[in-house]
């Protein structure tokens, strides 16, 4: 008895209450800040190291790179050799949105990006290039400002 | 709070049934199973008590030559599907199920996936792309080489030579 008094009360005070519904995609959907979209990738910052496509649990980042020898800057100096990105591809398909490569790049390359409407109609097409990847940058947040506090 | 209770096979049903009669676990959580490689395969039940809050993990070990226990249905209806997906997923018979067929994998499926020794075909028919060196491209790997970077986790012998 106790119970379907309870279960009515439930009932009584939705049935008084407007219902909500998102209308979405006419108003953008408010998101939570660290929304997890899609990963960009800031290029310049990358040194092809690997550790993000090792790390990944879901083996679904591909780098292929070559390597170029920079003349001595001084005289006498030794040739500096330095990895040039040729393919950085991510496959939203296999993704989990984990963001082990985000966390395991050391140089600041890999970013969340809340932007979340890249639907394809064939799956070869959620396999997002350099290119591609780059873009998403542009819709990266700003990172949040440390509180006051906290340890710097 | 939580009790973790290691039971023989044997006393498996005893040990439920003391579970819901005299500690009122009356919530049956999951059960599920454990590969132990060559110890055999453990079999665990969660089990909670609404009115005490306890949570009771029974646990029992299966000699790899005997994986067949009976069915906790009936002691926790509840009990059935986790016994069939058990019983796919781990090979271990469950005497007395009133409907020990496959439930989630699909018809014909051979093997047992959730054993360590199943090889998991996604992990041997695809390059693992991590096995690129820095400098390196995806072409450059079918040359020979030295030494192979090898995928974290996975077993050397799945890997093809």
């Amino acid at each position: 008895m106790k119970g379907l008094l309870k279960g009515l009360v439930v009932t009584l005070r939705t049935m008084t209450r407007r219902s909500v519904t998102r209308q979405y995609p006419e108003t953008r959907p408010d998101l939570p800040p660290r929304s997890r979209g899609v990963i960009g990738l800031l290029a310049e910052n990358c040194t092809s190291c690997m550790l993000c496509a090792r790390e990944c649990p879901d083996w679904c980042i591909y780098i292929e790179s070559h390597k170029e020898t920079l003349p001595a800057v001084v005289e006498g100096g030794r040739e500096r050799s330095r990895n040039v990105l040729d393919r950085f591809a991510i496959d939203f398909s296999l993704c989990m949105y984990c963001g082990i490569c985000i966390e395991a790049c050391p140089f600041d390359a890999l970013f969340w990006s809340p932007e979340f409407e890249y639907a394809e109609h064939s799956i070869g097409a959620l396999t997002h290039e350099m290119d591609l990847l780059g873009e998403w940058m542009k819709t990266v947040p700003p990172p949040p400002a440390i509180e006051p506090g906290e340890p710097t | 709070m939580n009790e973790t209770q290691d039971v023989e096979p044997a006393e498996w049903i005893a040990a439920l049934t003391a579970a819901r009669d005299a500690r009122h676990c009356d919530f049956f959580d999951f059960l599920t199973a454990v590969d132990e490689l060559e110890d055999g395969i453990r079999i665990v039940a969660h089990v909670y008590s609404t009115s005490t809050r306890q949570h009771l993990l029974i646990r029992t070990l299966l000699p790899p030559d005997a994986l067949v226990l009976p069915t906790a249905t009936t002691v926790y209806k509840g009990a059935n599907w986790h016994e069939r997906e058990t019983c796919e997923m781990f090979g271990v018979q469950f005497d007395g199920h009133p409907n020990l067929i496959p439930l989630l994998l699909p018809d014909g499926f051979e093997g047992t996936p959730l054993r360590k020794d199943f090889v998991l075909a996604s992990r041997v028919a695809k390059q693992w792309p991590g096995e690129v060196d820095p400098g390196q491209s995806l072409t450059e790997l079918k040359k020979p080489k030295r030494r192979r970077n090898l995928p974290p986790g996975v077993p050397e012998d799945w890997t093809r030579p």
